[in-house]
């Protein structure tokens, strides 16, 4: 038989040579090797853990006033020192970080599954749908990040709810342009199109094949965006518009410790570690995944380089 | 019962040709499929080649409707394809298919073998159930040749040979009577390019098959086809049985075509004689007058520029046609001496 040789060679390469595309176990596993990325990972676990039994930890109440104790420096009974009320800074940090990371989780949430779904479909469709869908992101874009939010809580009124809510809106845009970004990539992928030629409908082309393929960077912004809410938290909180006192947050114990910032330095000094520790924590995340999951980065870590 | 199971009748497909700028302006059109005529009969392995660019893809597609024809019609077993709603259209999805050139590019990372091969099944609702849908695929990877074991497996883990032939197990799920493989072993090693051949024919017989083979590989066209068609610039210019096309073809572009590939006989391949073509195949978005093949043709005369020829019978063998004014002039056949009878 004559078959003869034109091939590209490289298409003939063994599996094994090929980018590994990622996949959840692998990704744990190649994320474990990296060690901050895992030791971020486990600091955020470990915030997060605190912020759900955060009544069971908090040694006193968050608003347990005591006049004779205030502006205590930190000591064995209040290891994080008191504030102005006599209130247990500690206390109100492990408080706080469960209104933190609420209204962070919440804001990201409502970004990440409007924006997603935003980017999603102006991705796959194209045209018009993109046209209108993305220019309505250009214009939220537009707007300064802060105004707009205190336009969203000057109209519907502070607290977390609120807080949370402009947040989202404000961060939906970005989640719109990363997966749009991606999925324009994917759409174009044959595997689409030989799904399409078995009678694929767009739903189950979305669902199944797009969204998954699309999703890394989806991820990574994702985490990188928690960082980023929880400091919008504490900006908004800080200027009045976010949690209300006496309500806990570490924005607003930031806001209201730096009055006392030469006089008791603890007051401000551990919401803003616990801000800082968090932050970062999630950028170092975000991070680790960017490499993890970026097919090509794997080839090389999982191939012994770095 | 008509023995054509897909038919073209001046299908175009053209692409708007879109200038830079922020308007989007449309500057003028590609005509990648430009006015085919071809008929696929039941059970029969249609060959399609051509240069690179040619249109060879886009007609595939647009036989299938995964393109959309801006004109002229096509039939699939009797219905007109184009007009299909959206439930037609995807039991036409079920009973034609597609596999495609590169299996690295064609499965999806993120899914098993077996999700993989079940779609179709899942799509058209072929088999309810959990343990008939495994089943299925047992026997469908069976078939294409690949140990069921693996169906749990992911893409990455497979060579290429082996990965086209998930993706043939997929296209053949949901039993389609027409299978259009797009250069389905361009991208294989040359050891895997004669398997997955040998298997495509193997599956052809077995399952009474229409394919539409579509390569730029002429001896592996040869090798698998009953007939063959040539496309040049977006039209089909020749057809006819795979040994009347392969020994005399009668299109100034076939021979051109064939006499670029080696023959397996020294003394032959020793007086084989390239026809090497002048120039550079013309743009589809600027196709010529009259004969599109005329810029390049080493026969070109009076009518060519100026008339649009039309397929029509030449040679001995029944069924060969082509579309070439060497064959007839405008109007009606005509003998014209030192041309088609020389170049043979
Ligand atoms: N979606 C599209 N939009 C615009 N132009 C296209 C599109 N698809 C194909 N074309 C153009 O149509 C022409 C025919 O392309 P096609 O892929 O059908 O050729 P082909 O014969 O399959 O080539 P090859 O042998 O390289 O696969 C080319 O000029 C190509 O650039
Ligand atoms: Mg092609």
């Amino acid at each position: 038989m004559t078959v003869p040789a034109q091939k590209a060679p490289e298409a003939g390469a063994p599996a094994s040579l090929r980018p590994a595309r990622p996949r959840w176990r692998e990704t744990l596993g190649l994320l474990v090797r990296n060690p901050t990325a895992a030791v971020a990972g486990l600091v955020l676990l470990a915030i997060v853990l605190v912020a759900v039994f955060d009544e069971a930890l908090a040694p006193s109440g968050p608003n347990e006033i005591a006049v004779e104790d205030r502006l205590r420096p930190p000591s064995w009974a209040h290891p994080f020192g008191t504030d102005d009320l006599g209130r247990d800074i500690l206390s109100r940090v492990v408080l706080g970080a469960a209104v933190s990371l609420r209204v962070g989780f919440l804001a990201v949430g409502i970004a990440l599954v409007v924006g997603s779904v935003i980017g999603l479909l102006a991705g796959f469709y194209g045209r018009w749908v993109d046209d209108v869908l993305m220019r309505v992101m250009d214009v939220l874009f537009a707007f300064p990040a802060v105004l707009l939010a205190i336009a969203v809580l000057a109209v519907r009124g502070p607290g977390p709810g609120n807080t949370a809510l402009a947040i989202g809106i404000v961060y939906v845009p970005i989640f719109a342009r990363v997966t749009r970004a991606s999925v324009l990539g994917v759409r174009e992928e044959v595997y689409v199109r030989a799904s399409r030629s078995v009678g694929a409908s767009d739903w189950r082309l979305l669902t199944r094949h797009v969204l998954p393929n699309a999703a890394p960077p989806i991820i990574v912004q994702t985490s990188i965006s928690l960082a980023f809410a929880v400091l919008a938290e504490a900006a908004l909180s800080f200027l009045g518009l976010g949690t209300q006192p006496p309500d806990p947050s570490w924005g607003l114990m930031l806001a209201e410790g730096r009055g006392f910032i030469d006089l008791a330095w603890w007051l401000a000094f551990f919401p803003g570690m616990a801000i800082f520790v968090t932050v970062l924590c999630f950028n170092l995340l975000g991070d680790g995944l960017r490499d993890v999951l970026d097919p090509r980065q794997r080839t090389l870590m999982a191939g012994g380089g770095r | 019962m008509s023995d054509v199971l897909v038919s073209a009748r001046g299908l175009e497909v053209h692409f708007p040709v879109r200038s830079g700028g922020a308007l989007r302006r449309t500057a003028g059109v590609l005509r990648a499929v430009d006015g085919v005529d071809l008929d696929i009969h039941r059970g029969e392995t249609l060959g399609l080649v051509g240069e690179s660019g040619c249109g060879k893809s886009t007609l595939g597609n647009a036989l299938l409707r995964l393109v959309e024809p801006t004109g002229g019609r096509v039939t699939f077993d009797g219905t007109d394809v184009t007009g299909l709603g959206r439930r037609a259209l995807r039991d036409l999805r079920r009973r034609a298919g597609m596999v495609f050139q590169d299996p690295f590019a064609s499965l999806d990372p993120r899914r098993t073998v077996a999700q993989t091969v079940a779609e179709p099944l899942e799509v058209h609702g072929l088999r309810s159930g959990r343990r008939e849908r495994a089943a299925r695929v047992g026997e469908l990877l069976e078939l294409v040749g690949l140990d069921p074991a693996v169906a749990g497996r992911y893409p990455h883990e497979f060579s290429g040979g082996q990965r086209q032939r998930v993706g043939i197990a997929r296209a053949l799920a949901g039993e389609p009577d027409f299978l259009v493989c797009d250069e389905a072993i361009a991208s294989l090693d040359v050891s895997v390019q004669a398997q997955v051949l040998n298997l495509l024919r193997r599956l052809q017989r077995k399952l009474g098959l229409t394919l539409l083979f579509i390569s730029h590989d002429l001896s592996a066209v040869r090798h698998i086809s009953d007939r063959i068609a040539v496309m040049y610039l977006g039209r089909v210019v020749e057809v006819g049985p795979a040994s009347a096309v392969g020994a005399e073809p009668q299109m100034p572009y076939t021979q051109a075509l064939l006499s670029a590939v080696p023959v397996p006989h020294p003394a032959l391949e020793r007086s084989r004689q390239r026809i090497v073509l002048r120039g550079d195949v013309p743009s589809p978005a600027d196709v010529p007058s009259g004969c599109r093949f005329r810029t390049r043709c080493p026969h070109a005369f009076e009518p060519c520029p100026g008339v649009d020829p039309a397929l029509q019978p030449v040679g001995a063998a029944p069924g060969h046609v082509a579309a070439c004014h060497l064959h007839g002039v405008v109007g009606g056949p005509v003998e014209r001496e030192g041309t088609v009878a020389s170049a043979r």
